[in-house]
């Protein structure tokens, strides 16, 4: 499989060089989109927010 | 403290983990934004047409449901089976706040204990409404999906059409007497069968990310309906748990049927997402997605999948931030740790009940 990222790998000098280096994303297999979607089913019910209680939204309409 | 009250530790549980347990859980919450975001957005944004039918999730603050400072939350893990909470609070004449999970309503009429309060939250089309008792149930909807009689519930669910029609019947009679704290995120089938039962609603908004963040959904949410955000920690227990403590102010909140799990000899076709496991790995590598945990405070082995091991941690973390102090009264299952009380339901209410209560936590 031909690795998009080898550039990048090279290219860890502390310069800028003159012509921007473009780097792809590795592109999706067929598996890891499987993958993604079987996880998906998995999941909980809802998300959770670290260090989150309730916010409120208009505390006088709220009453 | 009272012995038997003790705040509880991992310290001496031991654990048995299934090769894919631990990365599971690490992306549980990428998972369940997979799995549920796109259903949550499109139910809020649909929702917004039954905004006045009901009041914000807010006005709870200024109303007060049960006698007192407690509250007891009322779900419907397996141990609900074996302990019977409802029919120990009605027996004991608790008078605090009872707050139900949608799942847990059959449990509490059929034992005769009308909670104060219900809590809905999960986003599917078609299941959720269930637990209210579905008035359009169909027998080809049974022969679709089996995710009721497959599990380890309530033995009436075995028999769906009995125990639908059960359900109904006890709505029927006691729906009026309950309210709801909604969230936006419930489904369509849902939200008309809560209006069409007559129960007071109380909406809220599921928190979906940091409303403080620059393009949060949930602030997105907020504008939308002017609703408050709530932190679920994950699944409805945890939400009920919540509200009890940041929105009812409640000081002592007791857990029942929060098993996060399955007792130790339950077949892994019983287990909630087995399905959803098969396909992922399959029927050889199934066995992996599950972990074996030792409670010490009942001296027994669970089994638990990697959604109900990531309610634990987050649930964990939620009460180590919490006002409240938490008991867990569920006599089972894996959730124990800092922050959480083990004990049997009537050792709470030991305390609730008497005047030494003022001195639990000191």
């Amino acid at each position: 499989m031909k690795r998009s990222f080898v550039v990048k790998d090279i290219m860890k000098g502390n310069f800028t060089p003159k012509k921007g280096v473009r780097v792809e994303d590795e592109k999706q297999t067929l598996e890891d989109k499987f993958e993604r979607a079987a996880k998906a089913r998995l999941g909980g019910s809802i998300a959770y927010v670290s260090k989150k209680r309730v916010a409120w939204a208009d505390e006088n309409k709220d009453k | 403290m009272d012995k038997k009250l003790e705040e509880t530790s991992d310290e001496n549980s031991v654990r048995e983990d299934g090769a894919l347990v631990r990365q599971l859980i690490a992306d549980m919450e990428q998972m369940t934004w997979d799995r549920v975001g796109e259903h949550v957005l499109g139910n809020v944004r649909r929702n917004l047409q039954f905004k006045d039918n009901g009041k914000s999730l807010a006005a709870l603050r200024f109303h007060e449901l049960g006698e007192g400072d407690s509250a007891i939350v009322v779900a419907a893990g397996p141990s609900v089976r074996r302990q019977n909470p409802a029919r120990i609070l009605r027996e004991r004449s608790y008078l605090g706040a009872v707050i139900s999970t949608d799942s847990g309503i059959a449990h509490c009429l059929r034992n005769g204990l009308v909670p104060h309060l219900v809590v809905s939250l999960d986003p599917h089309p078609t299941r959720i409404v269930r637990w209210f008792g579905d008035p359009r149930l169909r027998e080809q909807d049974l022969e679709e999906d089996d995710y009721y009689r497959r599990q380890d519930l309530d033995p009436i669910f075995a028999d769906e059409v009995g125990a639908n029609r059960e359900i109904i019947m006890l709505m029927r009679k006691h729906a009026a007497q309950m309210s709801i704290a909604l969230s936006t995120s419930t489904s369509l089938a849902v939200v008309e069968r809560v209006i069409d039962a007559g129960m007071q609603i109380y909406w809220w908004n599921p928190m979906l990310d940091d409303p403080e963040k620059p393009g949060s959904h949930t602030r997105e949410l907020m504008n939308m309906n002017g609703f408050p955000a709530l932190n679920a920690g994950g699944n409805v227990g945890s939400a009920a748990w919540m509200i009890a403590d940041a929105v009812m102010g409640k000081r002592r909140i007791a857990l029942t049927g929060m098993d996060f799990g399955y007792y130790g000899d339950t077949p892994l076709s019983s287990t909630q997402y087995y399905r959803e496991a098969l396909d992922l790995v399959g029927e050889e590598r199934v066995g992996e997605l599950f972990s074996r945990i030792y409670n010490p405070h009942v001296g027994g082995w669970f089994l638990s999948d990697p959604a109900y091991q990531w309610y634990r941690q987050c649930f964990l973390e939620m009460a180590a931030e919490a006002d409240c102090e938490t008991y867990n009264c569920t006599e089972g299952g894996i959730l124990f740790g800092t922050g959480v009380v083990f004990c049997p339901l009537t050792n709470f209410l030991d305390r609730i009940m008497s005047k030494s209560i003022d001195t639990v936590g000191t």
